[in-house]
C-alpha cells in the first residue's frame, strides 16, 4: 500500500480521530492547530486557531457539526467544525489532557494533569446544544488518582466513564457519582504507564497501549482481561478495527532516546495482530519518529497514522489485508 | 572546493585531546570551573517559577532532556555556564528557561541579550523563547541584519525583556544607544565556538566591552573545541561546564553514507538520480560557496526539479520567505551553504546531503544535525571524490563514526 503523506503540523503529532462518518480526520499536534482534512485522499479542509499550547486530544459530535480539544494550555475548547469558528473554552488549572463527548453529546469528560499542587482529575462538562447556555460548570469531578490520566472515555450507555494512565491502572467510574467501580488487576494489568485507550465500534471490549511493551484488550463492563499483544517496543498508540478482527498498535522507544541510539533501535512501525489469535500479521513501515497515534476510518478500509516526525500518514487498505486468512 | 587537510590541522586528534586534557585538568584551570552535578528528573522538580512552567508544559514538554536535567538549574542560579550537547537534544530550551526564570517583568528593560550567528537561528531563538514565556508576559524581540533599523530602534525604544540578536545589528544599537545596556545581566553565546572563531570574534568583544561590568554568561554549542574553551576563560567567571568527549558527539540516531562520484562533475547526476527520494520527505543539501547555491539551483530547476535556495546574499525579505516556506513543508528540497548548519530546527527534514564536504570540521556535525533532530532519526548523505576521500576518512576517526557506502534502496530509510 503506498501512504497519503499529509504536511500541516510544523511539530509532533499527538492524536487522531475520524468523525462517524469516516469522511473527515482530525488530527493534533504540539503545534497549536488542529487541522481536518478529507479522509480519502489526505487534502487539507482547514485548521482550528485559537489554542496557546500543544493540544493533546479532540472528539468530534455524532453529527459532525462540534468538535472539542483538549491542550497543555490548561483549556479544552468547543468548536465548530465547518467554520472553525471557536464556540467555547472551558479553562482549568492544569494542562488538560483527555477529552470525549458522551453518546448524545450532552455531555464531555476531560482530565487534567498533575501540575504542582494541582491533582490530576476527571471531569464531567455539561455541553449546551445552544451555546449561549453554555458553562465551565462541572456535572462532576473525580480525585483521588495518583498521576497523570492519559485518557478517559466513557463506558456503554454513559452509565461509566474509564481512566487509564500513569499508574498502569484501569479504573470504571459510575459517571453519576463518581464513585469507583472496578481496577485493573495488578498481576494481569500493565506495569508501565498506560498511554492510550481505544474503544470497539460497540464499545463492547476496549484496548489499552502502555511503555510495558505490551497493549491488552478488555472487557468494558467487567473489566475482565481477554487478550495480550506482545511487542518488542513501548506502544504509545493503539486501535481496534471497526470491522475486522484485528487491533494495530504503534511507538517506538523514548522520543528523547531516538537519535542517540542506532537507526534499527527505532522500531517506528505501525504493527497489526489479529484480536483473536494475538499473532502479529504485519506492519507498516514510514516515520521516522515514534508513532503518537493511530486511527482505523470507521469504514474499516484505511488507516492512519501520526508520528514524533510531524507527519500524518494516511493508508487505504490493499485486497491482500481483506482476504487474510489464519 | 574542500582540499585535503594537512597533518596537524583541523582534523588532529591527538592535538585535540592534549589541548583539552590540558585546559581541564591543570592545577589553574581546576580553580577556573565550579563543580555542579545536580540532576532533575522532572519539570516540576527545579524550583521553576509556575508561570513559567505553564509555559513549558504548554510548549508541548513534559520530561526534560539529559542537557535539561543537568543544565537549566546551575543557569537559574545565576551562575555562568558552558553547556555543549549533541545536536537537537534540548539547549535552547535549556538557556531559554534559564532567562525567564531571572527576568524582572516589572522592568521593562533588556536584561537578557542573546546572541546566534545567524538570522534565521535568532528568530528561531525569539520564537522559542517567545513560546515558552508566554504566561510571564515576556517581552523578547529578534535584532538581526538585514530589517528596517527604524524599526528596530522603535520597538528596543518602547521597551523589551529579552533581545535575540546576531551581532552585527545588536552592537549597532547599543552604539546608537537604541539598546542600552544598563540592566543586562544575563549574556547568552548561541553556537559559541562559531561565535568566537575568527569571523565573529572580534564583533563578540565589541558587544562584550560595553556590557555591565558584572553580568551572567553562558555559552552552548554541540561542538566546543578547546580554542573557543581557552578564550572563554577571559570573559567566564568560574563557570559550570558541561562538555562531551569528541568521539561521543556524533548521533547514532542519524544514519551516514557516502556516495563516491569519483569526479566534481558528476555530482550533479547523482543529485538528480536521487532526487525522487529526496522530495519524500524533506531534506537539505549543502555545498560550500553561495556561488554555487545558485548554479546548482539553476541547475536542478533545468532538469525541472523543484528546489529552494538560500544563502547569506540574498536579501532579508526572500530568505525570511523561503524559510517560512520550508518549514511549513511547502518546498521540500533546501540548497544552502553553511549558513544553515547551526541551529535551525525543521520538523520534518529526514535527509541531509553533503554536495561539498564542509571546509570546517565542527560543521560536518552541524551539517548532519540538520536531520535527526530530537525524536527523529535521519539519513545524511556524502558525496565524496577521489580529492575528498582523504578528508572523509579523517571525519570518520575524528568523531568516531561508520559512513557506509550508500545502498541502492536508499528510500527504505526515509
Amino acid at each position: 500500500m503506498r501512504p497519503i503523506l499529509m504536511k500541516g503540523h510544523e511539530r509532533p503529532l499527538t492524536f487522531l480521530r475520524y468523525n462517524r462518518d469516516g469522511d473527515l480526520l482530525f488530527s493534533c499536534a504540539k503545534d497549536h492547530t488542529p487541522t481536518v482534512w478529507y479522509a480519502d485522499n489526505g487534502d487539507r479542509l482547514g485548521t482550528y486557531r485559537g489554542h496557546n499550547g500543544a493540544v493533546w486530544t479532540c472528539d468530534v459530535s455524532r453529527d459532525s457539526a462540534r468538535l472539542i480539544t483538549g491542550s497543555a494550555d490548561q483549556t479544552a475548547k468547543l468548536w465548530e467544525v465547518s467554520t472553525g469558528k471557536e464556540l467555547f473554552s472551558f479553562r482549568f488549572d492544569a494542562p488538560a489532557r483527555s477529552v470525549e463527548f458522551a453518546i448524545g453529546d450532552a455531555l464531555a469528560v476531560v482530565t487534567t494533569d498533575n501540575f504542582m499542587d494541582h491533582v490530576p482529575t476527571v471531569q464531567v462538562k455539561r455541553i449546551a446544544e445552544d451555546i449561549d447556555d453554555q458553562t465551565e460548570e462541572s456535572a462532576l469531578v473525580i480525585t483521588g488518582i495518583k498521576g497523570r490520566i492519559n485518557r478517559a472515555v466513557w463506558g456503554p450507555l454513559n452509565r461509566t466513564i474509564i481512566t487509564a494512565g500513569e499508574d498502569a491502572t484501569i479504573r470504571i467510574w459510575d459517571s453519576e457519582t463518581g464513585q469507583l467501580l472496578k481496577e485493573s488487576d495488578k498481576e494481569s494489568g500493565h506495569q508501565k504507564t498506560i498511554s492510550s485507550l481505544s474503544k470497539s465500534l460497540d464499545w463492547s471490549h476496549f484496548i489499552t497501549g502502555s511503555l510495558d511493551k505490551s497493549a491488552k484488550l478488555w472487557d468494558t463492563r467487567t473489566l475482565t482481561l481477554i487478550k495480550t499483544y506482545v511487542t518488542e517496543r513501548p506502544v504509545n498508540a493503539v486501535d481496534i478495527s471497526p470491522t475486522h478482527d484485528t487491533v494495530v498498535l504503534g511507538g517506538g522507544q523514548d522520543a528523547m532516546n531516538v537519535t542517540m541510539t542506532d537507526r534499527r533501535a527505532g522500531k517506528f512501525e505501525a504493527k497489526f495482530y489479529h484480536k483473536i489469535l494475538q499473532e502479529e500479521i504485519g506492519g507498516v513501515k514510514g516515520h521516522f519518529g515514534p508513532i503518537n497515534a493511530l486511527a482505523f476510518n470507521p469504514d474499516g478500509r484505511s488507516f492512519s497514522s501520526g508520528g514524533e516526525d510531524g507527519y500524518v500518514r494516511l493508508h487505504h487498505f490493499d485486497s491482500d489485508y481483506f482476504s487474510i486468512k489464519m | 572546493m574542500a582540499g585535503m587537510a594537512p597533518e596537524g590541522s583541523q582534523f588532529d586528534a591527538k592535538h585535540y585531546d592534549s589541548k583539552m586534557q590540558e585546559l581541564l585538568s591543570t592545577g589553574e584551570t581546576e580553580e577556573f570551573f565550579t563543580s555542579y552535578d545536580e540532576v532533575f528528573e522532572s519539570f516540576d522538580d527545579m524550583g521553576l517559577q509556575e508561570n513559567l512552567l505553564r509555559g513549558i508544559y504548554a510548549y508541548g514538554f513534559e520530561k526534560p532532556s539529559a542537557i535539561q536535567q543537568r543544565g537549566i538549574v546551575p543557569f537559574c542560579k545565576g551562575l555562568d555556564v558552558i553547556q555543549q550537547a549533541q545536536s537537537g537534544t534540548g539547549k535552547t530550551a535549556t538557556f531559554c528557561s534559564g532567562i525567564l526564570q531571572q527576568l524582572d517583568y516589572g522592568l521593562v528593560e533588556c536584561q537578557a541579550l542573546v546572541l546566534a550567528p545567524t538570522r534565521e537561528l535568532a528568530q528561531q531563538i525569539e520564537k522559542v523563547m517567545r513560546a515558552l514565556g508566554d504566561y510571564l508576559g515576556v517581552k523578547v524581540h529578534a535584532c538581526v541584519g538585514g530589517t528596517s533599523v527604524r524599526e528596530d530602534q522603535r520597538i528596543l525604544g518602547s521597551g523589551v525583556h529579552v533581545v535575540v540578536g546576531t551581532p552585527g545589528r545588536v552592537f549597532d544599537m547599543l552604539r546608537r544607544q537604541s539598546l542600552r545596556p544598563d540592566n543586562i545581566k544575563m549574556f547568552v553565546l548561541d553556537e559559541a565556538d562559531e561565535m568566537l572563531s575568527r569571523g565573529f570574534k572580534d564583533q563578540i568583544y565589541d558587544i562584550f566591552q560595553l556590557l555591565p561590568a558584572k553580568i551572567q554568561v553562558g555559552v552552548f554549542s554541540a561542538t566546543m573545541p578547546p580554542e573557543a574553551l581557552e578564550i572563554t576563560r577571559k570573559f567566564m567567571n568560574k563557570p559550570v561546564r558541561i562538555l562531551v568527549k569528541r568521539d561521543e558527539l556524533t548521533l547514532e540516531g542519524i544514519k551516514q553514507f557516502y556516495v563516491n562520484v569519483d569526479k566534481e562533475d558528476w555530482k550533479l547526476d547523482t543529485l538528480c538520480d536521487l532526487y525522487e527520494t529526496l522530495a519524500i520527505t524533506q531534506s537539505v543539501i549543502f555545498v560550500n560557496t553561495r556561488r554555487k547555491v545558485d548554479w546548482l539551483t539553476d541547475k536542478m530547476r533545468s532538469r525541472d526539479h523543484t528546489v529552494s535556495a538560500t544563502h547569506g546574499d540574498m536579501d532579508q525579505n526572500t530568505r525570511d520567505i523561503i524559510m517560512r516556506e520550508f518549514r511549513s513543508g511547502s518546498s521540500r528540497v533546501l540548497i544552502t551553504t553553511d549558513l544553515l548548519a547551526r541551529g535551525i530546527d525543521v520538523q520534518q527534514v529526514s535527509l541531509v546531503i553533503n554536495y561539498d564536504l564542509p571546509t570546517q570540521p565542527e560543521n560536518y556535525l552541524h551539517r548532519i544535525g540538520r536531520s535527526g533532530r530530537f525524536g527523529r532519526k535521519g539519513v545524511a548523505i556524502n558525496f565524496v571524490t577521489r580529492d575528498d576521500e582523504r578528508m572523509l576518512f579523517d571525519i570518520q576517526k575524528f568523531y568516531n563514526v561508520l559512513i557506509e557506502e550508500l545502498p541502492a534502496n536508499v528510500a527504505d530509510l526515509l
